[in-house]
């Protein structure tokens, strides 16, 4: 367990806060929302709010992370974000193509809710007419993805951020700013087993020390694609959720848990080890928990 | 761990190394004519094109590439690789003309990328899942058993160039210090 050097930034965001020293703030929990098909709204705003309340309860952080596969999805997801989650709660926007990215910024602008939009992502394959759209729509926060395609060591994942690693003209960080983005949370980018999975945990520490600003990953991507795994089918899910628990012991900041059906265990398992971090880091560094950590909802 | 044929690993399967045929699955669960050398998924428009790119070089007697099922939204994989094929890399290792997010060949020299162009033909199958067609399009590659393309090309994965070498066991990282208590600090401070 860790306590940085570096001055470290908390970002608050509807009643959310991103970032602090470990033990500070409890770990924020993606939740993923992938509509595999037509979206089934039904389904998803039982688990939506089963994640919530399991949050609640236990003082964990939870945000829903949709995905959006197709343009006519758009307009229907909004609307069940609005309809399904409290009125200032933030919620991050997932998407590969960047036309579909260019219109979701639109839509959420004319819905009045980019101050409560997590942009899921930023990386080297952003284009310009998407930079444009962010210029015009800004999110209130984004993910910055430090995927370096040469390089995944956490040395790669600085130089994405810090000069675009060649492949773009300038670092991701500074892309971000020059849209207008003022909040960053840097996803240290998974890669699948055999890649250097495990450079996302250790550039944890790394881009807090270097950067002072909220870092996480979503490690859970690496045991989805550790194929062995299925033989064991019984540890498979115990495994899944667990491996969120690199990110609190390397001291991140936030976890991309996978998907939202999970957080039954992934909340409970990162609120304990939240509490475990919070009693080390506040009897060696005099890190106090915040008021929702979930040391003070649990703990005597 | 990686076959002797095949030494970038991957997720695929291997049939006889004197095939000439590999399958690049997309969105399609499909088990190909046991003929076929290698086949497998691809979802990434960079890491995996450049394990298919390793791997299909390393067998000379690979001399056909199809790439079938649905494409990959957003990454585009399959298209990207097509366009690899068609046109290779420009100098910022883009390939070009590719249609996906982040379409980057990174850890390939030039060298194994023109071997790639020049031993193999693809199979643009790209949108067909009617198995039978594809698997009758197999066959009939698989036919023709054109001669292998010389001697395997083993490629080396490019290694970036270290900045900072320090050797110290105990650190996580050349840039940062734990000490004993868990405190970090960024070395030389």
């Amino acid at each position: 367990m860790y306590s940085f050097t570096k001055t470290q930034q908390v970002f608050e965001l509807g009643s959310i806060a991103f970032g602090g020293q470990p033990g500070e703030h409890p770990t924020v929990l993606f939740g993923g929302m992938f509509f595999k098909g037509a979206p089934d709204f039904t389904a998803a705003s039982h688990q939506l709010a089963s994640m919530l309340r399991i949050g609640d309860e236990t003082g964990m952080p939870t945000i829903p992370d949709v995905f959006i596969r197709k343009e006519e999805y758009i307009e229907p997801i909004i609307a069940f974000l609005e309809q399904h989650l409290p009125k200032t709660h933030p919620f991050s926007v997932d998407f590969i193509e960047s036309s579909l990215k260019i219109k979701t910024l639109e839509a959420l602008h004319d819905h009045k809710l980019l101050a409560r939009t997590i942009y899921n992502s930023v990386h080297i394959g952003m284009t310009a007419p998407e930079r444009e759209a962010l210029k015009q729509h800004t999110p209130a926060m984004a993910l910055i993805v430090a995927f370096n395609p040469k390089d995944s060591s956490p040395d790669g994942k600085i130089e994405v951020l810090e000069n675009g690693a060649h492949l773009l003209d300038s670092g991701l960080l500074a892309v971000a700013s020059s849209v207008g983005i003022q909040r960053i949370l840097v996803d240290t980018a998974a890669l699948a087993p055999g890649e250097n999975s495990g450079a996302a945990l250790a550039a944890l520490p790394v881009i807090k020390e270097e950067y002072g600003l909220p870092a996480g990953c979503a490690i859970h991507n690496v045991v989805e694609k550790s194929k062995w795994l299925t033989r064991y089918e019984s540890a498979k899910t115990t495994v899944d959720a667990a491996s969120n628990a690199g990110i609190a012991l390397f001291g991140g900041d936030f976890a991309i848990f996978g998907p939202v059906e999970l957080a039954p265990v992934v909340v409970p398992l990162m609120a304990w080890f939240d509490i475990v971090v919070s009693e080390y880091t506040e009897a060696y560094f005099g890190v106090c928990p915040s008021q929702q950590h979930p040391r003070r909802v649990f703990s005597p | 761990m990686p076959e002797p044929y095949y030494p970038w690993g991957g997720e695929f399967i291997t049939g006889p190394p004197s095939g000439c045929v590999a399958v690049v699955l997309l969105n399609i669960d499909y088990v190909p004519p046991p003929g076929v050398a290698i086949y497998g998924k691809l979802k990434t428009e960079n890491i995996g094109i450049e394990k298919i790119v390793a791997n299909v070089i390393s067998n000379p007697h690979i001399r056909y590439v199809m790439v079938c099922g649905e494409e990959i939204r957003g990454h585009r994989s399959g298209s990207s690789l097509l366009s690899l094929h068609r046109h290779g890399i420009d100098t910022q290792h883009r390939i070009i003309e590719a249609p996906g997010a982040i379409p980057y060949i990174e850890n390939l020299s030039e060298d194994a990328i023109a071997r790639f162009r020049e031993q193999i033909e693809t199979i643009d199958f790209i949108g067909v899942t009617d198995t039978t067609r594809i698997s009758t399009e197999i066959t009939a590659l698989d036919a023709r058993a054109p001669p292998p393309f010389g001697e395997p090309y083993i490629a080396i994965r490019l290694k970036p160039e270290a900045t900072v070498t320090i050797a110290d066991a105990r650190a996580l990282h050349a840039r940062i210090t734990i000490d004993y208590l868990g405190r970090v600090k960024r070395r030389g401070e």
